[in-house]
């Protein structure tokens, strides 16, 4: 297929339903409301659903419902619809279904504003609803890759039985590029016949599925965590992506970043390597599992005097860095997390003020 | 191909993403090289990001007057129209340049302006851009138009093609463009005011395939990596 323009957002409606997700619930709320705009029109002509709820929490359960009937299920929202979607997430991982969630995040704490941010990666990685649960995130920094990862999230939440999120942030919604599906994808849903339930007459069989989270025994409790565990232990071993830029370079500084925010910083290095000064950066492209082994050792570059990882929050994903480098090098953070994206140049005197320093 | 000629109050209609704002700061720019007093107005309501007024400062420097919400609402997620609007159209200048927002959800601020357009000429300019979802086709185009004309209680009078795939367009997208907006010209019966193309590629285009002005294109609204004006 030849290249179209698409906003991200549409973009990543589009992938959902190239991957063969029919069934698309959400509620709107700025940077992301166009997936729903656009999947309104596109959602019936491929025979799928696309469903308002009437409000986050009850699209959570949606998803939920859905997942569990084995459906390929697809959901997005921005960074205060998803705090509401927490708990459904949670109830979603407990009960091991796959379901595919987008956060197009905005600024926040509270209902912050309405520009990009990158302020939920605690949310994202670390927890948000509660429980011993992780979800598979990976973070686009275009439109391109946004459709990739989109697809991809599908495939990923059903080999892992759990929810897998998208995370961008507003721009990567709002903007337009150039972008291409693949032309002979053909999606293959997993055969999920021993746990969905899909309906004992639709499976042939005279066999009960339940989808639940609730185990009251303590044995099966801690073991049902184990699966869980083992599971993301996997994802560790498996799943990690990310990008080296300049890697190959005797970089004096090392930039950690993700999604828009790391173009910003490609500009910057590419700008600061023309006048002579290299500078390396690993780009995360899934924020869970981390690239922890890729960030240490390049952090252990003898060139390499320096880690900072810039975000668009006020230090989050930092901490991860600092416990990937282990003290090899001096860590820190920079960013914006108002609304408004440092330039490349508001990078480039940072980085040089940290190599003077 | 002629030249660009519009005057008197333009507004400028189309599916959502098809380039209205770049297509308006640009046509802005270049009528008032040539002279003419021009001043505009975001009306872009739906739109989040990547309005007229995120290109507000090149327009103030290069003297063109800008109406835009009030500087605390910039960034808020409401529909909210200035006042001062009706009164710019009401006393237009030379050249008086609406962005409206996309498709018939973005035109329907245009119906509650309807008072201050009795009477005037008013040019409803649709612009097309082939590569965007909905529009790949005459159909597609026609659809939307009407959607158009519907909410916004407007007929569209003139048509623009803007096809491009950004940093991606080759002179081929621009011809295949032509050539679909010529034919929603003649389906429609509605003509085309010009077509546009980046400054970069009009050495490699050959224009004498157009019979319509060429509005070169130097992109305003860029992401913050890329630099504005090239």
């Amino acid at each position: 297929m030849a290249k179209v323009l698409m906003k991200g957002n549409e973009a990543i409606g589009e992938a959902a339903i190239r991957a063969g997700c029919k069934n698309y619930f959400a509620y709107p709320i700025t940077p992301q409301s166009e997936v729903a705009e656009y999947l309104a029109k596109r959602m019936p002509e491929v025979d799928g659903v696309f469903l308002q709820g009437e409000s986050e929490v009850a699209v959570g359960y949606m998803i939920f419902g859905a997942a569990a009937c084995g459906e390929r299920v697809m959901t997005t929202s921005s960074s205060p619809g998803v705090s509401l979607m927490s708990e459904a997430i949670s109830y979603i991982a407990g009960a091991r279904c796959p379901a595919v969630f987008v956060n197009i995040m905005r600024g926040g704490p509270g209902l912050g504003g309405i520009l990009p941010s990158q302020a939920d990666y605690f949310q994202a990685t670390k927890g948000g609803g509660h429980g011993d649960y992780r979800l598979l995130v990976m973070a686009p920094e275009g439109v391109q890759e946004a459709v990739d990862m989109t697809m991809k999230a599908f495939d990923l939440a059903e080999k892992y039985r759990g929810p897998v999120m998208i995370m961008g942030d507003g721009l990567i919604g709002q903007m337009m590029e150039p972008v291409e599906f693949p032309e002979d994808f053909t999606p293959t849903p997993m055969n999920n016949d021993d746990w969905a339930t899909s309906g004992m007459a639709t499976r042939g069989t005279d066999k009960r599925n339940l989808v639940k989270s609730l185990f009251l025994d303590p044995k099966q409790l801690n073991d049902h965590n184990l699966l869980l565990k083992a599971g993301y232990d996997r994802m560790r071993q498996e799943e990690v992506r990310y990008e080296g830029y300049n890697t190959d370079a005797e970089y004096k500084l090392l930039i950690v970043s993700y999604g828009t925010m790391s173009r910003v910083c490609k500009t910057a290095i590419d700008t600061m390597k023309e006048e002579g000064l290299e500078i390396g950066m690993v780009r995360p492209q899934t924020l869970f599992p981390f690239p922890e082994q890729a960030i240490h050792d390049a952090a252990a570059k003898e060139s390499c005097s320096h880690v900072v990882s810039i975000e668009l929050s006020m230090g989050q994903m930092v901490e991860d860095v600092d416990r990937c480098v282990k003290g090899q090098r001096p860590v820190t953070w920079y960013g914006e997390c108002g609304g408004d994206i440092p330039t490349p140049e508001e990078i480039i005197d940072h980085v040089k003020s940290l190599l003077k320093n | 191909m002629g030249k660009i000629e519009l005057k008197g109050i333009v507004i400028i209609v189309g599916n959502y993403g098809s380039g209205k704002t770049e297509t308006a700061v640009n046509l802005a720019f270049h009528r008032k090289a040539a002279g003419v007093d021009v001043r505009m107005a975001d009306l872009d309501l739906v739109n989040p990001y990547f309005r007229t007024r995120e290109a507000r400062h090149i327009l103030f420097e290069k003297g063109i007057q800008v109406v835009l919400p009030e500087e605390k609402y910039m960034n808020a997620d409401l529909p909210i129209l200035a006042p001062q609007v009706a009164g710019l159209i009401r006393n237009p200048a030379e050249l008086t340049i609406l962005d409206a927002g996309g498709d018939d959800t973005g035109t329907t601020v245009l119906a509650a302006l309807a008072d201050s357009f009795v009477g005037r000429d008013v040019n409803l300019i649709q612009v097309v851009n082939p590569l965007r979802p909905f529009t790949e086709t005459v159909e597609g185009c026609m659809r939307i138009q009407e959607e158009i004309e519907a909410s916004s209680k407007l007929k569209v009078t003139g048509l623009v093609s803007n096809a491009n795939l950004i940093d991606e367009t080759t002179p081929d997208i621009i011809y295949k463009g032509y050539e679909l907006i010529q034919e929603l010209s003649h389906q429609a019966g509605i003509r085309v005011e010009f077509i546009t193309a980046h400054e970069k590629l009009l050495p490699g285009l050959d224009l004498s395939r157009f019979d319509t002005p060429v509005l070169p294109i130097l992109r305003q609204l860029v992401p913050p990596w890329k630099k504005q004006g090239l």
